[in-house]
């Protein structure tokens, strides 16, 4: 047939398979890419073809005999040539032109489980997977609303990679959302395999090492940014959603605290920030202390650190900037391991390097004590262990060169670079600078939700209240 | 929609920040400002040649500040949408604008030169005696030039963020000291050399205009009508604390002046003595000064860039930046090597009367530039209103 043999052309292998079939005189025409299709409903085609009583034209195709299906007709090569390569079955029908488009997509997906990155004690279990339709459907069945937009386009040149942009119309700010959108379409590019290559398209300062956009591997916290007014990218291929505009404060916030106590929730959120601002500034303090404000040290600490530290051939800085990149090294290897192997690694590395390193008098306890406190603590913060790890190490040695007079303007400088930051118009620093006082109900405080009566003010939208007073 | 649920009047795209500075971070800015360098060489001068009645002398120094704040304040007032720049040009014209504002970059540089000084003297006087000046300069500069080379937007919000910590630094500082008691009768008898405190007045006007930086803020500012007021009072509260702190030097030793004359830092003796005496509190004091220090200094630098960036009329950021650090590093580490010649500079009749009437100058052509524009404004709305009657009439 004419219209298969143009299809065909178009591929330079023979993974397109083509099918004619000949119902009471009429010749028909099926083009299928057999690894992305489902073979049920291939052939559900083929028995509802033969099973007419009079041969129909594709119009009639489409609305009587494949009622059940999902399918659209297409005169666009190009179009039929995406679909087929979604796994879409092509239906052609002698004497006539353009395609059925059918969609019989079939891919084998992973299980709806807990995302190792998001796991919680209390609160739903369920993660996104790599089927857009799949994260589509669990964001559809936590917001019944007419009002979830969901915009799909095509990125991708080579890839096509199907994108979704989700939002609630009457809660998110179009200015935002027209800005995303038009972020996306200037995206010329052969091809994108996961969310996170949008990320320095949509972000302001692709170069700093600081996040500007969310992710989120869950629907409920989708669903819950959502309504706060955020929009939220889902990428085909990627268990990870994108979510805009973002504030560093959301890395403190956990899916788990709104579903625990409000004042366990912000305690747990106050270690956070404790937590955070000790795995950052303890080693460089330790090491400016040391170097050059010892007189600031209690005498009797001043004591014990000195026997301590006493014939240790390194200098404070070289060797709290050793333990932190031992740290850093074994972390790496630790990830990139398998489990069973990472395990050991963690072991061999914690407990039998730094132990035989402290008594072959190579670093002292106090520094492999101050690492691993710092270390600890940033945990406490996951999405910020990347960037914070940067920071430690930078301020380590800023304060190791200059002491406090360096570490201080370092600090100040890092503030005054995120205070600097403002995508989407949401202060990267919101609600503590500029100070939104309203947003403190869910900051480090997590306010009970009957308080919570507003949208948060630091991101924009367009209706402010979010229940009854 | 829900019910429950309402649009907002006012799209957040469109939010409360639409202006660089709000009026809480203003206040905040006026707090710091107050507070900044007046705890660092200005005491010590104060006390080497007024003795114990430095105090008195500070808190008339902080008055007359008061004073060009308030003028500052007014032309802020009556100038919510231009600024400075926009103000003088439409007054001076373009040629005129250029002059006056390059004439206020100049003594903003001067009194950067002063503040960073201050800066690095007292850091490499007590906390890094074996690091070379130089290299604190460098280190600091360093920080300026990346500061000036974003938005005002976000050295208001820098300075709101860090605000409530000194705040809390201050009032723990406060509490330790008051709970710790200290002898009021050292400060007495008060004015016992009422014309050498006269003298010391007349020669310590360098320190004005700590709030001439502000001027930048005209017409970039949210004013509510709360604003003035609570400026004020701000301004007002950062110079109390600076005095109480004077105080309590003076009240704490009985022999401040015979030790001051042994030191050139003051900040020396009141923090280090404040440590031995009350404790391990000198890191927490330490972090309140140089915080609010480097803040005043980031605020001197960049408008000192912006006033020149005028000048020059184009806005490169980053080389007027390095310009301007350059120039600063040559005459902190050339001209000024010697601090004492510095100092000599700074305590100069010449110098005072300078500093301050181009602090005071400066205010009232702002004043005066937003009062002449204002009636502008407003004779020409009449006139608008007389054509629109006379139109209606003539119909």
């Amino acid at each position: 047939m004419r219209q298969l043999d143009t299809i065909t052309q178009k591929f330079k292998s023979d993974t397109a398979v083509t099918r004619e079939l000949t119902v009471k005189g009429k010749k028909y025409g099926l083009v299928i890419f057999p690894d992305l299709s489902d073979t049920a409903t291939i052939r559900a085609i083929v028995v509802a073809l033969e099973a007419q009583s009079e041969p129909a034209p594709l119009d009639k195709v489409k609305t009587e005999v494949l009622f059940e299906c999902e399918s659209e007709k297409s005169n666009n090569i190009d179009d039929c040539i995406n679909g087929l390569l979604s796994g879409d079955v092509l239906l052609a029908a002698e004497d006539e032109e353009g395609y059925l488009i059918v969609n019989a997509r079939s891919y084998s997906t992973r299980g709806i489980v807990e995302p190792p990155t998001e796991t919680v004690m209390r609160g739903p279990r369920e993660g996104f997977i790599e089927d857009l339709k799949t994260n589509l459907s669990l964001l559809e069945r936590r917001l019944k609303t007419p009002d979830l937009a969901i915009e799909k386009m095509q990125i991708g040149r080579r890839t096509d990679t199907a994108v979704a942009v989700c939002y609630l119309a009457s809660v998110a700010s179009p200015k935002v959302v027209k800005k995303i959108k038009e972020r996306l379409k200037k995206i010329d590019i052969d091809g994108i395999v996961d969310s996170h290559y949008l990320v320095p398209y949509l972000e302001e300062k692709p170069l700093s090492m600081f996040a500007q956009v969310g992710v989120c591997e869950k629907p409920d916290v989708l669903s819950a940014k959502l309504l706060e007014g955020r929009v939220g990218i889902f990428v085909d291929g990627s268990p990870i959603a994108l979510t805009l505009p973002f504030i560093l404060e959301e890395d403190f916030q956990s899916a788990e605290d709104y579903y625990l106590r409000p004042s366990c929730a912000s305690l747990l959120r106050l270690l956070r920030y404790l937590g955070l601002i000790l795995a950052v500034l303890l080693p460089a303090l330790y090491v400016a202390l040391q170097n050059f404000h010892y007189k600031l040290i209690p005498v009797r600490f001043m004591i014990t650190l000195m026997s301590a530290i006493k014939g240790l051939p390194m200098s404070p800085l070289s060797e709290t900037f050793f333990v932190l990149l031992l740290f850093e090294i074994i972390r790496e290897a630790s990830v990139r391991m398998p489990r069973a192997v990472g395990m050991a690694m963690s072991i061999v590395g914690a407990l039998v390097l730094g132990e035989t390193a402290v008594k072959a008098g190579i670093i002292s306890s106090p520094a492999v004590m101050v690492t691993a406190l710092s270390s600890i603590a940033l945990f406490t913060v996951p999405n910020q262990i990347q960037t914070m790890s940067i920071l430690r190490l930078v301020y380590t040695v800023i304060a190791g060169l200059t002491g406090l007079f360096g570490l201080t303007l370092a600090v100040l400088f890092t503030l005054h670079y995120i205070c600097a930051m403002n995508a989407y118009n949401a202060p990267y620093l919101a609600p503590f600078s500029p100070l939104i006082s309203s947003d403190f109900k869910d900051s480090i405080d997590r306010a009970p939700f009957p308080e919570m009566e507003n949208r948060p003010e630091s991101i924009p939208n367009i209706n402010s209240r979010r229940q009854a007073k | 929609m829900n019910n429950n649920e309402k649009p907002s009047t006012v799209s957040a795209d469109t939010s409360k920040e639409v202006k660089q500075a709000s009026s809480k971070q203003l206040i905040a800015i006026i707090f710091i400002l107050a507070l900044a360098t007046k705890m660092f060489l200005q005491p010590l001068f104060l006390i080497k040649s007024a003795g114990r009645d430095a105090y008195i002398a500070l808190a008339i120094d902080g008055t007359f500040d008061l004073i060009v704040l308030v003028i500052t304040l007014f032309a802020m007032k009556l100038s919510p949408n231009r600024d400075f720049f926009e103000l003088t040009r439409c007054v001076f014209g373009k040629v005129g604008s250029r002059i006056i504002v390059g004439f206020f970059g100049l003594y903003l540089f001067f009194k950067l030169n002063v503040a960073v000084s201050e800066t690095v003297a007292f850091y490499s006087k007590n906390i890094l005696t074996d690091l070379d000046t130089t290299l604190l300069i460098l280190i600091l500069l360093l920080f300026l030039v990346g500061v000036a080379l974003h938005s005002l937007r976000a050295m208001t919000r820098l300075n709101e963020l860090l605000t409530p910590v000194i705040v809390i630094c201050l009032v723990l500082l406060i509490t330790i000291v008051a709970a710790t008691g200290f002898d009021l009768a050292n400060i007495f008898p008060t004015m016992r050399h009422p014309r050498e405190f006269g003298i010391t007045l007349s020669r310590h006007m360098t320190w004005l205009g700590d709030f001439s930086p502000l001027l930048l803020f005209l017409g970039r500012t949210e004013m509510k009508k709360s604003t003035l007021p609570l400026s004020v009072t701000a301004g007002a509260l950062g110079t109390a604390v600076s005095v109480f702190f004077s105080i309590v030097m003076c009240a704490a030793f009985g022999n401040i002046t015979s030790m001051v004359d042994a030191s050139t830092n003051l900040s020396s003796i009141l923090q280090y003595s404040l440590g031995n005496v009350y404790g391990r509190i000198d890191l927490v004091s330490e972090i309140l000064w140089s915080v609010a220090s480097f803040i005043q200094n980031a605020l001197f630098f960049y408008c000192t860039v912006r006033c020149f960036e005028y000048v020059i009329g184009k806005p490169f950021h980053l080389a007027t930046s390095l310009g301007v650090s350059v120039l600063l590093f040559t005459s902190l580490t050339v001209m000024f090597k010697d601090p004492e010649i510095l100092n000599a500079v700074i305590v100069s009749e010449i110098t005072s009367g300078l500093v301050a009437s181009f602090a005071v100058t400066m205010s009232v052509i702002a004043l005066v530039c937003a009062l002449i524009i204002k009636r502008r404004e407003t004779k020409g709305g009449q006139n608008q209103d007389k054509s629109a009657k006379a139109l209606r009439s003539s119909e």
